[in-house]
């Protein structure tokens, strides 16, 4: 469905994506994780035809997305880390105008059905400046669904939000991929790739350090987690193999100990030394 | 592809700008410069001035026209845009939408004629209201159709190009401003210093005032519409380039 291929884009001398390449199946559920400043919002601007990559090449669905960004706009839905919604507009309006630009049929039903899937109907004439950060998010998705695209752009889509809200988008998120649709996500949350994604890209320094199911990374690092604060103050963790290692550990140590199941942010942290967040 | 898309983006801003009439903000807002220039020149100074055997009004109201199309045509689509793309990234719809990048020029430019129309009805009201002798004539309206036109695409121009909202005030400061006031508007280009004139003469907004103040065309008038019209697609095709290549 989308295969990128050293994927790069530079502004100025800093080189924010650098030679990145990676495929995605049509219908998966495909997450970019990193720390902020890791490229992800920029591999999906080049993806969405927002922004030209310097080098590389991308195709989704076998169209290039420099030679034709015509076509690829007319087969994918984004929502954007930055809220672009119209603030002025009501959130009907806001359906509308986007429903025109891409010429989507039966669009009042649409509209109607998209505002009912995340709960918004009852403020379809509310101005969406009154709208809180959480129906503002949930706005947006329904946009970007507005038009049933084959490929959504999610670009930290739960950002900003409570862990209530987040759990609702989520949700929202999962039934996308009812009818096959394909995902790309881009987040910073470790529980959110893991809780939605079939395969996560690892991105640090704007270069992609590794690519597999969140099950196969935590397994290729070790599924269990040491953590204990060592007499200095340092937060420090070991991983390990089985869950007996892990004891064998925790058995060492005199102070508190804590056993976790391993999580992306410790494969992470094995693959870079350094934090996610 | 060129014909159908602009109609959205047409629309929103026709939303947009409903909204901000009820506000009656915009409305005094548009109307301000032009009324207080009215009074200033017009009715004080306007007194003691004949221009050709004329009243000096006569020779005010068409340039306050036109200025007034200028200045709402190009201020509100320079400054929209420019917020649109830096701030509140509305902007980027369009270009993530199938449509082409002169449907989008089509849309905003279209909506940028109307504020600028919009302003200019508020000065030919207050232009009928006065003892001036101003008329309308197809020239005056085809003319004023079209510097709305030109500003409209100008404005689209700063919008793209400006990297920061205060850039827009930096081009109306050293571009548009200077223009209103050497361009015809509240005398004729002719009583200006030799050396000087060449440049007068390059600014579109001379071209309008030397047309939109003639009953008919004549050969000077048709010169000036070509320049209009010459300016109006270089802007159109060099804003639509913009848009094509626009790229975070």
């Amino acid at each position: 469905m989308i295969e990128a291929e050293n994927l790069t884009k530079k502004y100025g001398k800093i080189k924010a994506v650098d030679a990145v390449s990676f495929a995605i199946s049509r219908g998966e559920v495909f997450g970019l994780l990193g720390p902020n400043g890791a490229g992800k919002t920029t591999i999906i601007k080049m993806l969405t035809t927002l922004s030209i990559p310097d080098a590389g090449r991308c195709m989704l669905d076998r169209i290039n997305i420099v030679e034709n960004p015509f076509a690829i706009r007319q087969r994918i839905g984004v929502v954007p880390q930055e809220n672009n919604l119209d603030r002025e507009l009501t959130a009907y309006e806001n359906l509308l105008i986007y429903g025109m630009l891409h010429r989507t049929k039966d669009l009042k039903k649409k509209i109607r059905e998209s505002l009912e899937m995340v709960d918004l109907r009852d403020r379809r004439d509310s101005v969406v400046s009154g709208f809180s950060g959480g129906m503002q998010r949930r706005l947006l998705l329904s946009r970007a669904l507005l038009t049933e695209p084959a490929v959504l752009f999610l670009d930290e889509p739960s950002i900003g939000l409570d862990p209530q809200i987040r759990r609702q988008m989520w949700d929202v998120i999962r039934k996308t991929r009812i009818d096959g649709r394909t995902v790309v996500i881009t987040t910073h949350y470790i529980e959110e790739a893991e809780s939605l994604c079939d395969r996560v890209g690892i991105l640090s320094k704007g270069k992609l350090i590794a690519l597999d199911s969140p099950c196969n990374m935590k397994a290729t690092i070790g599924e269990y987690t040491v953590e204990f604060v060592d007499p200095e103050g340092r937060l420090v963790q070991h991983i390990c193999r089985s869950r007996d290692e892990a004891h064998d550990i925790a058995r060492q140590k005199n102070n508190s100990v804590t056993i976790r199941k391993s999580n992306l942010e410790d494969v992470f942290i094995k693959l870079t030394g350094e934090r996610i967040e | 592809m060129i014909a159908s898309g602009w109609y959205p983006i047409f629309l929103r801003e026709m939303l947009l700008f409903r909204r901000k009439l009820l506000k009656l903000s915009y409305l005094f807002s548009a109307m301000a410069t032009p009324i207080i220039y009215l009074l200033a020149f017009g009715l004080g100074l306007g007194k003691s001035v004949r221009l050709s055997g004329h009243d000096y009004l006569t020779f005010l109201i068409p340039g306050l026209v036109a200025m007034s199309s200028m200045n709402n045509s190009y201020t509100w689509v320079a400054s929209a845009l420019n917020l649109n793309r830096l701030y509140f990234k509305t902007f980027q719809v369009f270009v993530q939408s199938p449509v082409s990048p002169s449907s989008i020029m089509i849309g905003e430019v279209l909506a940028g004629m109307v504020k600028g129309l919009f302003a200019s009805l508020l000065i030919i009201v207050v232009g009928f209201l006065t003892p001036s002798g101003f008329s309308l004539t197809p020239l005056f309206v085809v003319t004023l159709l079209l510097n709305c036109f030109l500003f409209a695409n100008l404005g689209i121009i700063t919008g793209m190009i400006s990297k920061s909202h205060e850039d827009t005030s930096i081009y109306s400061n050293f571009f548009i401003m200077p223009m209103a006031f050497f361009s015809g508007t509240f005398f004729p280009v002719d009583k200006m210093p030799v050396f000087i004139k060449p440049v007068i003469y390059l600014l579109p907004l001379t071209h309008t005032n030397i047309l939109i103040r003639k009953g008919y065309l004549d050969k000077e008038g048709f010169i000036s519409l070509l320049v209009l019209i010459a300016y109006a697609m270089a802007f159109f095709l060099y804003g639509s380039r913009l848009i094509k290549k626009y790229s975070e």
